[in-house]
């Protein structure tokens, strides 16, 4: 049986990236085909829990209030943990720039944008490999399979199989991904708003670090859904590896049972788990190039998110550089076509974007993260100078000599802490 | 050979949870997938198409979100499908889906050779072949591991079946419909090209009551003798999380002395 195996574009993988990018070329009238390894997009996706709206909304305009969005964060939270004791920042605010969602459902939602505007989604199919003949890419093959396109769009994700094929990146180090690992235990949307303070479609997000992580660089995180909330951990695996004591999943059931937190949700149902990568390494683990001759990458198979500890952003950077690459296209199209040098407008476009700012700027606080000394020191200055204050026996104790004693447990000398302190304020 | 595939959209009941409290199956956010039993079918149906030529036609009576269902055979290798949908067949038990499903076929006409999986993950009660195969008055052979023979001029075929304890080989005149032993095949995985034909072409029709003019007293839940009268299940029991650390002896006499404490161990 003949079957069509040509197109205009093809695109590898209908998750944030490849999704914005096929719904903004096939609105531009371009026959686009997507995609996808898993039986629905989104199932092989895993993320926190939150989305920053913003970039959301350049790509789908108002559209976007259709997105299955369950809650507008409006608190968010920062605790220090030390054993069974934690110190927390809180902010509030009438005002959200984020939202929090399933990503199985958010990814269904931006693949429906794109079947809508015209784009062929096929689902279940795994890209092997990417067809590159004369100096130019020119389509997919899977299994016995090819389909051809003047431009595939890689969207394939952290675990960038088809561009170590390619030879453009090396295999992952364990020193450039992070490992992420979450539960969602149902409570009710009643007990939820009760027990974190919330109105009604009002979110939390709340980022821990310390004990929680056995001091491992990376952090825990809670995040409040309509009806349930997801709890889980991040751990940079070039560290995990060497220091990890147990299994993940009994880190994420240590802080479900936390003794300052399982209160929260003890009477919830685990409704399901899982683990996935991420990438953490910014533009060290970019390819050389982003733009090949009938080549785009975008998300996170180009090393483009986000992850500064008490900010983590995925979903959105991902779908933002899709759209980024998108217009790229479209430009190189009016240009006479999908070469190189046409294409290299992508790289500029990114550059001039929040997302590559944002990459290089905090890439030097990215090191101060994986410095592991800071996630033991940095919670014991904090839970150490807070319990000599607050808990209280005869004598009212200072708060300079509670800090001075908790600063010289934790390790730190002043002059070290300030230094430490000033560069991290002056990279955020 | 003209066969007929029989398939359910199923949910995945590894992901299904039991609601203590309400004693219900809670079915919410559980993805729906291709019974896996009947992928040990399809692939068995894909081998015979491969070895004599022919059209295979997916079947299944179900709310419409099974065309995902047909779609994945499709992708597979199966030619096109036929989705039964419609509201008049809803509430039926084996008996109703069987009758429905033997009038599909009737309609299809000329078919050689009808091939179910052994049974579904989320009733096990392995009826549709056999009832299938009563309505139709043809032969019914299930737990079918293997063809051995197939006579294209006399049309007859024969097959190798494994039971507990003895194999079987048994030669059926087609037409005759048949039950694949489950794990008994290995599925090819869905390729590319044929995804694509499945979304491109929609090789699949949907046929209501409208179409076929089924008696409605043999039909949904009028034509369903069956009643579940209700479900139990085994309460989850919680683990005690003892440890003993030691020397392996001591813990051995400890562990029988627990073991005798809780009344596991009789003596």
């Amino acid at each position: 049986m003949d079957v069509k195996n040509k197109w205009d574009i093809i695109i590898v993988g209908a998750g944030p990236a490849g999704s914005a990018a096929g719904y903004t070329l096939a609105k531009k009238g371009f026959d686009v085909l997507i995609l996808e390894r898993g039986r629905q997009p989104g199932y092989k996706e895993l993320f926190g829990g939150r989305v920053y709206a913003e970039p959301l909304k350049k790509i789908y305009g108002n559209e976007l209030s259709g997105a299955p969005i369950h809650r507008w964060v409006k608190k968010e939270k920062l605790s220090f943990v030390d054993g069974n004791k934690l110190v927390s920042l809180e902010y509030q605010s009438d005002t959200s720039t984020s939202f929090t969602t399933y990503l199985p459902q958010l990814a269904k939602w931006m693949a429906d944008k794109a079947s809508e505007a015209g784009a062929l989604l096929v689902e279940e199919v795994t890209v092997d490999r990417i067809l590159y003949k004369d100096g130019k890419v020119v389509g997919v093959g899977s299994g016995p399979d090819e389909a051809y396109a003047d431009l595939v769009i890689d969207a394939e994700g952290v675990n960038r199989l088809l561009l170590e094929g390619l030879g453009l990146v090396e295999k992952l180090k364990p020193e450039q991904v992070a490992i992420g690992a979450k539960e969602t235990i149902k409570l009710g949307e009643d007990k939820i708003n009760e027990r974190f303070g919330l109105s009604k479609g009002e979110g939390m997000a709340w980022l821990l670090m310390g004990s929680i992580t056995d001091y491992i660089p990376g952090g825990a995180f809670v995040y409040t859904n309509k009806d349930s909330v997801s709890i889980g951990l991040v751990l940079h695996l070039g560290h995990a590896i060497k220091e990890v004591k147990e299994h993940i999943s009994q880190m994420v059931e240590k802080l479900r049972l936390h003794p300052q937190l399982r209160n929260l949700w003890i009477d919830g149902d685990i409704m399901e788990y899982g683990g996935h990568l991420t990438p953490e390494a910014g533009p060290a683990m970019m390819p050389k190039k982003l733009a090949l001759n009938g080549l785009l990458i975008t998300g996170d198979a180009g090393g483009l998110l986000l992850n500064v500890g008490y900010t983590i952003r995925g979903v959105d950077f991902a779908a933002y550089t899709g759209y980024l690459a998108a217009e790229a296209a479209i430009e190189a199209h009016e240009k006479g076509g999908f070469t190189e040098s046409n294409l290299s407008v992508y790289e500029k476009k990114l550059r001039d974007s929040f997302v590559y700012k944002d990459l290089t700027r905090l890439t030097g606080m990215q090191d101060l993260y994986s410095d592991a000394k800071m996630f033991k020191a940095l919670p014991k200055l904090a839970v150490g100078t807070a319990s000599r204050v607050f808990e209280i026996g005869l004598e009212t104790p200072g708060i300079w000599n509670s800090f001075t004693q908790a600063r010289k447990e934790a390790g730190f000398g002043l002059f070290s802490l300030a230094w430490k302190g000033y560069k991290l304020m002056k990279k955020m | 050979m003209r066969i007929v595939l029989g398939i359910k959209w199923v949910p995945n009941t590894q992901a299904v949870r039991f609601d203590p409290k309400t004693g219900t199956l809670i079915r919410e956010g559980v993805p729906s997938i291709v019974n896996p039993h009947d992928l040990d079918a399809t692939e068995f149906a894909l081998k015979l198409k491969d070895k004599f030529g022919g059209r295979i036609t997916a079947i299944t009576m179900a709310p419409p979100a099974a065309i995902m269902g047909l779609q994945h055979v499709i992708g597979m290798g199966v030619d096109d499908g036929i989705l039964a949908s419609d509201r008049a067949f809803a509430g039926a038990d084996t008996l109703a889906t069987s009758y429905v499903l033997a009038k599909v076929i009737e309609r299809i006409g000329d078919v050689d050779l009808v091939v179910f999986g052994q049974e579904t993950i989320d009733s096990s009660t392995a009826h549709i072949g056999a009832q299938v195969a009563s309505w139709l008055k043809l032969p019914y052979v299930y737990y079918v591991e293997e063809l051995v023979d197939y006579d294209e001029s006399k049309k007859e075929i024969v097959f190798r079946r494994k039971l507990e304890d003895r194999e079987e080989v048994y030669k059926v005149k087609l037409p005759a419909v048949i039950s694949v032993a489950m794990h008994s095949q290995k599925p090819r995985p869905v390729r590319m090209s044929y995804k694509i034909r499945a979304k491109l072409e929609n090789p699949i029709q949907v046929w209501t009551n409208k179409d076929m003019g089924l008696d409605p007293r043999c039909i949904g839940l009028k034509g369903s003798p069956t009643i579940v009268a209700g479900i139990t299940w085994t309460p989850e029991v919680p683990r005690k999380k003892q440890v003993f650390k030691g020397d392996p002896k001591e813990a051995v006499k400890w562990l029988i002395e627990k073991l005798k404490e809780e009344g596991v161990l009789p003596f």
